[in-house]
């Protein structure tokens, strides 16, 4: 299956190498996606755990602490570095 | 009661179909809006209000205007570099419109005074540059029991959240841990004002009940790639703001 991933917030230009359409097996978790993410990352490199999570426009939680979703084909996966400039 | 004929006519263009009611534009007019910092998105936010009719803003914002500020401060001009912050902007949104009163804080309120402030208040618009001040807010206007809106920005991209303790997934529902977060961060004046006016517009939806407010939703815009989304915000049953409400 496939899933469109969207990276935004803080230090969202250092993530512009990621793709936009990810492929990945069937059974597919976020934490599978973000396995898979993180794995294109630069070595050493992970998503801070305060990233939240959304799929297909519905906030599951952070990086860190999020409820366990399964992942269908066409599903949209966010993640959002948090912002807070004033 | 009804609108006074100048008022009638300084609102004429927002009031009527698809807009304001003149119950709503009196509704807003016996408003209070805190807005807390006034900076790139606090000061277009109080504003807003400022033009819109609201009857009192409460601005608060510590320190003096510098040169960097005026990239995105709307209230501010090049004269105003060195003077106090708050006072300054009061000045200007008491010349933009003398229906609205406008008070001042010229300094970030803590827990206490925050509390005082949001419970003077019909809705709290949050735009510090820091989590520890917002959820500062969160918690202030969840128990003062009025509505916080939360904008926020990074670069060219922004976020909007609206939020009633209780009924949607407040603040700390979706940063259970204040995250990290740079004190000098590179930001567009142009999406600071963007996402300040938007908070202002669901403020004054909220207060003259004109529409479809955000609540619990996240607005996300990034100005960047031109995207923008809509999420839903979820509830923790272990969020230690909201999650007795």
């Amino acid at each position: 299956m496939q899933i469109r991933v969207v990276m935004m917030g803080r230090h969202y230009h250092e993530l512009e190498g990621l793709p936009e359409f990810l492929d990945l097996s069937e059974p597919a978790s976020v934490d599978d996606a973000i396995d898979r993410l993180t794995e294109r990352l630069p070595p050493g490199s992970h998503f801070p755990g305060s990233c939240l999570v959304a799929v297909s426009g519905k906030h599951v939680g952070t990086v860190a602490s999020h409820s366990s979703v399964s992942l269908v084909d066409g599903d949209e996966l966010m993640l959002l570095a948090p912002v807070a400039g004033g | 009661m009804s609108l006074s004929s100048d008022e009638q006519k300084r609102y004429a263009r927002q009031l009527g179909p698809g807009v304001l009611s003149e119950q709503g534009q009196l509704d807003l007019g016996r408003s209070t809006a805190l807005v807390t910092r006034v900076g790139g998105m606090g000061g277009p936010a109080a504003l807003m209000l400022t033009m819109a009719g609201i009857g009192r803003v409460i601005i608060a914002h510590g320190g003096e205007l510098i040169s960097p500020d005026l990239n995105r401060q709307v209230l501010g001009c090049e004269a105003g570099i060195g003077q106090p912050r708050a006072p300054h902007f009061a000045q200007y949104l008491r010349s933009v419109n003398g229906f609205v009163e406008v008070e001042h804080v010229d300094h970030e309120p803590a827990d206490s005074e925050a509390l005082d402030l949001a419970r003077r208040s019909s809705i709290v618009l949050s735009c510090p540059p820091t989590f520890e001040e917002r959820l500062r807010l969160n918690r202030a206007a969840a128990i003062a029991g009025v509505p916080l809106i939360d904008a926020a920005q990074w670069g060219m991209t922004g976020t909007l959240m609206v939020i009633r303790a209780g009924e949607t997934a407040c603040l700390q529902c979706v940063y259970p841990q204040a995250p990290p977060f740079e004190e000098f961060f590179p930001v567009v004046g142009a999406i600071s004002s963007a996402i300040g006016s938007l908070a202002a517009l669901e403020a004054i939806k909220i207060l003259s009940g004109t529409g479809r407010p955000l609540l619990g939703k996240m607005l996300t815009y990034d100005g960047h790639q031109g995207r923008v989304t809509t999420l839903s915000l979820t509830r923790r049953d272990d969020c230690p703001c909201c999650a007795e409400m």
